[in-house]
């Protein structure tokens, strides 16, 4: 029956990609001839053999930060997340965009396939080096990773309506509560599903928009904000589609309690005294309040009050409320703070002249990591905006200034930079350089020496990124 | 395949969700109907896609297309399947060839959910969207969501006014590299090691989708900073409800915590005054009406209550607690329901046995009876008094009730009050009567039914009763009762009268259920006047 069949093929899917990273990471470890390499290369070459005579061609295939096997995307989850990052990483290294099985395939043609690989390091190009070592091998073809960059202007209006329509809509439902309406969730549940299903398409992209600061009404953006890098952030570290909902919807909700925070407090443009300060302090209980009487009490309310109360705890309970019975601060409340002060940090605000530049905002960070921040959620989060989040000026040592435009998995110092001044001081829109390029056989063309904030010099950032 | 063929098992297949839609609506999870209807809804997908690898629906308002042919059509507001997709913006659904049975399933359970009741926060497509089906691709169009294009305007308007950059940045442009860093450019490594996925792994398995416990214990610290802003009503309300829902949930364990975690407060005299008395509201709010009646209402739709938890659970109840217990026994209907709450009753009515004792004026005959029931289980020798009244109860039930329980409390009132209903018209009163008597053991007992015995009149009573009496009588198995049974049934008389031959063949039928081997050539003797019934009897009880 071929009904039962595929839902075999698609556990042997994942299998064969967890072998091909097996045996590409223990060769790199080890060396082709090591026997853990052979054993996971003999398995290999069995499951896929098994495959074809059902399937007849095989398709692996990287499409922005998934891997699709025969047009099927592979779930993201935990216990094969290394591989498939390893995997993603060390194709986008090669820029090998797709290999094609066409037929039965022997052991030795997969050692020739290993032997380019570890060599391709050392090659200019190295997606060429492969696929000219490979061109007798007539059963596996390799296809080069697609630019994206061409169709990056629709995507961007895409992810920029979404964006938009997220803060829109969480703008309206604030005000609903700040007048005692009780609110439906729905919208924006279906909001939240837009919102993460652009941040499997185009994470980068959505992540670049809210690095842009500019706008008065920091509350609602920052609610938008603080929920979408908390379900990126989650949806990195291989939650469902059930989580990710309640994550995106409880961390909309974590500063509800500032709506009794009075305006003058709130906007004042000065160090707060000790009694204003005291005021603010009591935003996370006023959050659960407000939480708990826009809504009835349902799994979700109380996750969402949880968070509110907790989210400025820090996870050595040096934050506040300060509380007598010290347990573990939940999952999402240790995410969601994470999100909040970062986001917190590089945005506008009324009592700072120059928000802190992102990179400067995670370094700050990193620094709390382990007492005040959960170190390993920190370190999936630094992964995921990069040590020079999108966004970040950066003056490079070709005397130009660039704007770090999307993240290089592989090589978190060395972003993709869309330059914007050239050496004269000339303002220009582009290109697009990546910082791996390297000149000639040793250094790199560019290496960024240090960063600033673009308001420094009035650089509008919206320009680039909207 | 033929197009005509090829919309013909389309419209099967719509056909069958909108009949397994409904099925699924009636039927439980293992009904053979629910079963054999997804069962038949599967096979027509794979039907169909033994000859095409997708099938790829538009929705339209009322209409179903496939290749822009109509395969389904209602212009209907009400269970129209079209509408129920495209009122959620689903403007294409493709299904895969590798369709799961479990993912059909899960995919008829969304549709059949009643999206019409305001309590429901999902629609359809969050709900297609939580399960992540692997064959089940859909299409939304989303843009009725969002009245956000003026707004996206304004955002974007609002940032363009931000004064773009200098002309030139040539002034500044030796300022810019003349400056470096103070940050050293350490290279951090970040990469994600296999124990940090672990460690992930660990984390999300241990992911309790559940809060409860800590929602809890965060409304104790709230409880706990109240004093600050003197919004105690607030959070015992918060406390109310949480315990509430737990409750409607079946989650006694965390009820029980919360108990226990107030009690401790209660106890402790370091508790502020104004928190303890909210602790203590709290407490009995966990033993009152609306909880206990959720219980019930729990208990009656059959819902699994964990024993262990609700015995602890009522254990950590006051004495108020008792009369909402009383109400919901009259409602149960599962025997297991009730005996739990009778449990409950046994544990707190010693805590206050005339709250109990005030329900034996209850209207309703079931209620006594079981109330007695409850005394007899606590088993207080001062409740017999209170046992009188309903001993004349007008439901028999009751007074046998009554009978029993005051034949397992015992003492001198207990047997007086039986002793009189010896006399009663009903046998069975009089039945339950003896049985009672036989199970207090009591001399006073053992005395009375001798007496009764040996009085005149017993030769008037029925042999079945008689047969009672000495079957009362052989419970005390002692010196006295052999002796007087003995003499019985060795009485030597001119002429036997055939109530004598009761008597003899009563005393032989007790002497055989005392069981004493010193009697066996004794019953020998005798064995003529003993019946065949008899004779069967206590030979059994002599046999090894
Ligand atoms: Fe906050
Ligand atoms: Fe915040």
């Amino acid at each position: 029956m071929a009904y039962s069949m595929d839902i075999e093929n698609a556990g042997k899917a994942v299998e064969i990609i967890n072998q091909l990273a097996i045996f590409l990471r223990t060769a790199r470890i080890h060396n082709i001839s090591n026997s853990a390499v052979i054993a996971a290369t003999d398995k290999f070459v069995d499951l896929v053999n098994e495959l074809i005579d059902l399937e007849h061609t095989i398709v692996i295939e990287i499409r922005g930060e998934y891997l699709y096997f025969n047009a099927n995307r592979i779930r993201y989850c935990p216990e094969h997340l290394l591989n498939l990052d390893y995997l993603i990483r060390e194709f986008k290294k090669i820029e090998i965009g797709t290999i094609i099985i066409h037929s039965k395939i022997s052991p030795e043609h997969i050692r020739i396939f290993i032997e380019l690989f570890l060599k391709s390091d050392q090659s200019e190009a190295p997606f060429e080096y492969m696929r000219k070592g490979m061109s007798g091998i007539f059963c596996i073809e390799l296809k080069k990773i697609q630019d994206i960059s061409e169709d990056n202007f629709d995507r961007k209006k895409i992810a920029r309506k979404t964006y938009f329509n997220a803060v829109s809509s969480y703008k309206d439902m604030f005000q609903k509560v700040r007048s005692d309406e009780k609110i439906n969730l729905k919208k924006a549940k279906r909001i939240i599903t837009s919102v993460i299903g652009q941040i499997i398409e185009q994470e980068q992209i959505l992540l670049g928009i809210t690095t842009i600061k500019d706008y008065d009404e920091y509350t609602y953006y920052h609610s938008a904000n603080v929920s979408i890098l908390s379900v990126a952030l989650g949806r990195r570290m291989g939650m469902n589609h059930k989580m990710l909902i309640d994550l995106g919807m409880v961390s909309l909700f974590h500063d509800l309690g500032k709506i009794k925070i009075p305006y003058e407090v709130l906007n004042k443009p000065a160090k707060l005294s000790e009694s204003e300060w005291s005021i603010v302090k009591n935003h996370p209980k006023w959050g659960v309040k407000s939480i708990l009487k826009m809504r009835s009490l349902d799994p979700l309310t109380m996750n969402a009050a949880l968070v509110a109360f907790e989210h400025h705890m820090n996870i050595d309970h040096s934050g506040y409320p300060q509380i007598k019975h010290r347990g573990e601060l939940d999952l999402f409340s240790r995410i969601v703070s994470i999100a909040d002060q970062y986001d917190a940090m590089i945005s506008k605000r009324v009592y700072t002249k120059y928000p802190m530049s992102p990179d400067k905002a995670l370094r700050e960070l990193m620094e709390k990591s382990g007492d005040k921040l959960d170190s390993l959620i920190l370190k999936f989060f630094v992964n995921m905006v990069g040590l020079y989040p999108i966004g970040t000026l950066v003056v490079l040592n070709s005397r130009e200034l660039g704007l770090v435009y999307e993240n290089n998995q592989e090589a978190l110092h060395r972003p993709r930079i869309m330059i914007i001044s050239d050496n004269n001081g000339n303002w220009i829109s582009g290109p697009v350089v990546d910082l791996k390029e390297k000149n000639g056989n040793s250094g790199y063309l560019r290496t960024i020496i240090k960063t600033m904030h673009p308001k420094q010099y009035n650089i509008n950032l919206a320009e680039y990124f909207l | 395949m033929e197009i005509h063929n090829e919309l013909i098992l389309i419209k099967n297949i719509i056909q069958g969700m909108q009949k397994a839609k409904k099925i699924v609506q009636i039927y439980p999870k293992n009904n053979p109907v629910y079963i054999k209807t997804l069962k038949d809804l599967s096979d027509q997908f794979n039907e169909f896609f033994q000859h095409s690898n997708l099938l790829q629906l538009h929705i339209a308002k009322n209409d179903i297309l496939y290749d822009s042919e109509s395969v389904y059509h209602d212009p209907e507001k009400h269970d129209n399947l079209a509408l129920l997709f495209f009122k959620d913006g689903l403007r294409e659904l493709t299904f895969k060839k590798g369709l799961t049975c479990k993912e059909t399933e899960d995919f008829i359970k969304i549709i059949a959910l009643d999206f019409e009741r305001d309590i429901v926060e999902e629609d359809i497509v969050i709900l297609f969207w939580e399960k992540d089906f692997d064959n089940i691709q859909y299409v939304v169009e989303n843009s009725f969501l969002s009245e956000a294009d003026d707004f996206e305007k304004e955002a974007l308007n609002e940032l363009q006014q931000e004064a773009s950059g200098p002309d030139t940045l040539k002034e500044v442009y030796d300022e810019i590299f003349s400056e470096e860093d103070d940050d050293e450019k350490q290279e951090v490594i970040l990469d994600i090691t296999d124990k940090d996925l672990r460690l992930l792994l660990e984390e999300l398995n241990n992911y309790a989708l559940d809060k409860t416990e800590k929602y809890f214990n965060m409304l104790f610290e709230l409880l706990s900073e109240a004093g600050k802003d003197h919004d105690y009503q607030d959070i015992i309300n918060y406390f109310m409800a949480a315990i509430s829902f737990s409750v409607k949930n079946g989650n006694l364990g965390a009820v029980t915590d919360v108990q226990e975690k107030l009690k401790q407060m209660i106890d402790d005299e370091r508790t502020d005054e104004e928190i303890r008395k909210c602790a203590a509201k709290l407490l009995s709010f966990t033993g009152g009406y609306s909880i206990i009646e959720l219980i019930g209402n729990m208990l009656n739709s059959g819902q699994e209550i964990e024993e262990k938890a609700f015995k602890r659970f009522f254990s950590l109840l006051e004495k108020d607690a008792i009369l909402p217990f009383i109400k919901i026994l009259g409602e149960l209907k599962a025997m297991q329901a009730r005996r739990l709450v009778i449990e409950a009753l046994v544990y707190l009515g010693q805590k206050d046995i005339s709250s109990i004792y005030s329900k034996l004026n209850d209207s309703k005959w079931y209620v006594v009876r079981n109330i007695v029931y409850i005394l007899r289980k606590i088993g207080d020798i001062k409740t017999v008094p209170y046992l009188l009244k309903p001993l004349g109860h007008e439901d028999i039930r009751v007074r046998k009730e009554v009978i029993g329980t005051l034949g397992k409390l015992g003492g001198d009132k207990a047997v007086a009050a039986l002793l009189e209903c010896l006399k009663d018209p009903d046998m069975q009163v009089r039945k339950a009567a003896l049985s009672a008597l036989g199970n207090t053991g009591s001399a006073a007992a053992k005395k009375i039914i001798m007496e009764q015995i040996s009085g005149r009149p017993f030769k008037e009573k029925s042999f079945d009763e008689k047969k009672l009496y000495f079957e009362a009588l052989s419970r005390w198995k002692d010196e006295d009762v052999y002796a007087f049974l003995v003499k019985i049934l060795a009485k030597k008389s001119f002429f036997i009268t055939s109530k004598d031959y009761d008597n003899k063949a009563c005393a032989a039928y007790g002497l055989g259920l005392i069981g004493r081997k010193e009697a066996v050539p004794l019953l020998n003797e005798y064995r003529e006047i003993s019946n065949k019934l008899l004779r069967n009897l206590h030979m059994l009880r002599f046999r090894g």
